[in-house]
């Protein structure tokens, strides 16, 4: 199960399996946004390579044009994810 | 408690679910060692993407098998009727680009290593065979 939602403040929030099966529903969401915001991980189980794609496209996209994703709330498992790729150079989280 | 577990899966992304409710029903099955379900299901994802992007020219099931030997987990995916493709030999990634620089894509196999012990690639046959090991403790259950 994988749900991507933009709450009532414009912030992202993410819940369940961010896989490969669902990158494009992700996709479809980010490509959405066009200012900062806050990309909440609290109801987030799992990412894998896939989801860390979607996030660095948007990040690009979005920091081409000054603007920047911030990403909180991340569980221990998928901070790991994160520093292991290197995005903590990329996001601020 | 069961040590050996082998499945075949349809070689589509949408196969992932299921893959993990297979990986997940293993682990529990196996409670009395400590088995991190979210790095399990990370590497075993990731190969098996790579599988379903690059390995096209098959269109056979991948067969997935889980087995506990001694201490160990040994995962390998194997896919049938396919060229030669050593996910080992593929190009380490510079994660320590910034957002500019960095190119989307390739993270997989190196994220792979970071959560698993070894990663072997075997070829024979006309069949690919990558299998991945992880050291285990005992759980204090």
């Amino acid at each position: 199960m994988f749900d991507i939602r933009i709450n009532a403040e414009g912030n992202v929030e993410l819940e369940g399996r961010f896989d490969a099966s669902n990158a494009d529903i992700a996709k479809e969401l980010f490509d959405k946004i066009e200012k900062s915001c806050i990309v909440d991980f609290k109801h987030l189980k799992y990412i894998s390579s896939a989801g860390l794609g979607e996030l660095l496209s948007a990040q690009k996209r979005l920091m081409a044009k000054g603007e920047t994703l911030k990403l909180i709330n991340m569980s221990d498992h998928i901070r790991d994810v994160f520093n292991y790729a290197g995005f903590h150079r990329v996001f601020e989280m | 408690m069961l040590t050996y577990s082998e499945k075949k899966f349809p070689k589509k992304i949408n196969s992932l679910d299921a893959i993990f409710d297979f990986v997940e029903d293993f682990i529990a099955d196996n409670q009395h060692l400590r088995m991190d379900s979210n790095a399990i299901n990370f590497a075993v994802e990731e190969i098996f993407t790579n599988l379903v992007k690059y390995n096209t020219e098959s269109k056979r099931d991948i067969l997935i098998e889980l087995e506990i030997i001694d201490s160990d987990l040994v995962t390998s995916l194997t896919d049938f009727n396919v060229s030669k493709f050593d996910i080992t030999e593929v190009d380490e990634v510079d994660t320590t680009l910034g957002v500019e620089e960095r190119k989307v894509g390739g993270l997989g196999l190196h994220l792979v290593n970071k959560f698993v012990d070894k990663l072997e690639y075997e070829y024979k046959n006309s069949n690919s065979k990558i299998t991945l090991l992880k050291h285990l403790e005992k759980a204090n259950v």
